[in-house]
């Protein structure tokens, strides 16, 4: 069967049609700058690493995460930050971790949790480590954090 | 305690009561609107409204000039008026269409403060503010439209009879100005804006993890908005001193809020019961819950949901439920007349709830509020009885 007329953006034919960018504020700063940005904090990450400074890797990764469009390479970067420090956390200090962040952090850390479980086999993602982690934020943050994730569209 | 009524064994879409609570006009998810009448502890269906032809999605009972306005999916709007008729000269309701001129469902509708205006929100994209055309004899509507992006799913009067708040599943809670040349004085100033022309935006306000705001209320004077998105979330806006006040909540959305005081808010939603916040221009925050869940289980939330569910609890509730009735052929419908203990929940509505309305006024505050839900109840409770959240929000503020 001809099902190709699925793949019609009828969008393009709805001059009222909503754009993304008015369903959400875009990032102010410059794609380049995002990807040099999410570059330099994988360099502060592994410092902050080496000094076990768990929660402060992760704010640092969290904060201003990249979303949107136009900047899929600062996102894996800052994905591939991320599940440095998720995976080398134990997994009896979590808890006290994710108490210690912002609640603006927490829901950013739930995004990025979700995606990971998108991406099964990609990088060093282990799922076990993933629900670990989404299981003990859930604890702290509540579902709510789950639907915020759900319904934000700064998509990281 | 809180006076809880089972009205039907289907949600309750909508509830409106007359000006004495006596009488009560709900949308029992279907076509035509009930009116019940208090009869000792219970309500008794007295009158069927229906003209309808889809799904009622509100209801509003004018206090004053008692009339009914029902809007629908069919995208009509009916007010409806208690006259004699005329062979047999007892009180019917009548009913008379509003033009509301839009091409998608209306999904909420309120009568202004003074009772000669109404707006209906809609998924056209637009709000239709109606006034009564006396020389047509009919009511006529002026939309809305600018800016709003999509579904408006909430809308609420200011005090001065002229400015509107509506919340829209573009992610935004407006306030614009529903000025009718025909009806309205020229209002004074308030801190939304002087001049207020027809479709003036006075504000917009997006929701802070991009949710559908499903609630708008104006404070009591008008000059604070609350608004409560899909994103599990609640504001506070401060027009005056710019400031927003968010709360993010670690349980589900909310889908409908009241003010009770000019610092304090009852709002509930998908969590099944109601939750109280309250605060000032300096800062808000949740003072607790209205439902108190005091029983052997109250250190836990609701089954199945938050904290505390843990592996162990498969043995219990739902899954047990759904396991029995797999098994050994046993069926007990969660939310039908007799719940098993183990698929109750530990909150008095036992499933989401859809509006929730003023019910008693003493001062220039309200004392208690009502409450219907999808579970078909519909609950009166005190404003004053709230009870601290148990676990890490048992340190909140209380009033």
């Amino acid at each position: 069967m001809d099902n190709s007329f699925r793949k019609i953006d009828i969008d393009i034919y709805d001059e009222d049609a909503l754009r993304d960018d008015e369903i959400y504020e875009t990032d102010p700063r410059d794609p380049a700058e995002v990807l040099e940005d999410a570059k330099q904090r994988q360099g502060a990450v592994r410092s902050l690493l080496a000094k076990n400074d768990i929660p402060g890797a992760l704010t640092v990764v969290l904060e201003n995460a990249p979303y949107g469009a136009n900047v899929e390479e600062a996102k894996m970067i800052t994905l591939q930050s991320l599940l440095t420090i998720l995976n080398t956390t134990k997994s009896t200090e979590i808890t006290g971790v994710v108490k210690s962040l912002s609640p603006d952090t927490q829901d950013t850390l739930m995004k990025y949790i979700y995606k990971g479980m998108a991406m099964p086999g990609w990088g060093d993602i282990s799922g076990s480590v993933l629900l670990g982690w989404h299981e003990k934020l859930t604890e702290v943050a509540g579902v709510g954090c789950i639907v915020r994730t759900m319904t934000d569209r700064r998509i990281v | 305690m809180p006076e809880v009524y089972t009205l039907s064994q289907t949600p309750v879409t909508s509830h409106s009561f007359n000006a004495d609570r006596s009488q009560l006009a709900v949308s029992l998810n279907s076509n035509d609107a009930q009116i019940l009448t208090r009869q000792g502890s219970e309500w008794v269906p007295t009158v069927t409204l229906s003209e309808h032809d889809k799904l009622i999605t509100s209801i509003d009972w004018a206090p004053n000039s008692n009339r009914i306005v029902t809007c629908s999916q069919d995208r009509n709007a009916y007010v409806w008026q208690e006259q004699p008729d005329l062979e047999t000269g007892k009180l019917i309701w009548k009913p008379t269409l509003v033009l509301l001129r839009i091409n998608r469902a209306a999904t909420h509708v309120r009568w202004s403060p003074k009772e000669d205006k109404f707006a209906v929100a809609s998924g056209a994209r637009a709000i239709a503010i109606c006034s009564f055309d006396p020389e047509n004899n009919w009511w006529v509507s002026k939309l809305l439209k600018k800016p709003i992006r999509s579904t408006v799913l909430s809308v609420d009067w200011h005090p001065n009879n002229v400015l509107l708040a509506a919340g829209s599943a573009d992610m935004k809670a407006r306030v614009f100005s529903a000025y009718i040349k025909e009806v309205d004085e020229r209002p004074s100033p308030t801190v939304w804006g002087s001049k207020l022309p027809f479709n003036t935006i006075c504000g917009e306000y997006s929701s802070p993890a991009g949710g559908w705001v499903h609630a708008v209320g104006f404070s009591p004077s008008g000059d604070v908005l609350a608004f409560a998105s899909h994103d599990s979330s609640i504001s506070i806006v401060y027009p005056n001193g710019q400031a927003i006040h968010t709360i993010r909540l670690p349980s589900l959305p909310l889908v409908s809020l009241t003010w009770t005081s000019e610092d304090s808010i009852v709002a509930a939603g998908h969590d099944c019961r109601p939750l109280v916040f309250s605060g000032s221009e300096g800062g808000w925050q949740e003072a607790g819950t209205l439902d108190d869940t005091t029983s052997p289980r109250s250190a836990e939330p609701r089954s199945g949901f938050g904290p505390s569910g843990s592996v162990g609890r498969l043995r219990t509730g739902a899954f047990a439920t759904f396991r029995d009735a797999d098994t050994r052929g046993q069926s007990a419908i969660a939310g039908s007349a007799s719940p098993t203990a183990d698929t109750k929940l530990l909150t008095i509505h036992q499933n989401t709830i859809t509006e929730v309305r003023p019910y008693e006024y003493s001062g220039g505050n309200i004392t208690k509020v009502s409450t219907s839900g999808v579970d078909g109840m519909l609950v009166i409770w005190d404003v004053n009885a709230v009870v601290a959240l148990t676990g890490r929000l048992g340190g909140a503020h209380l009033r």
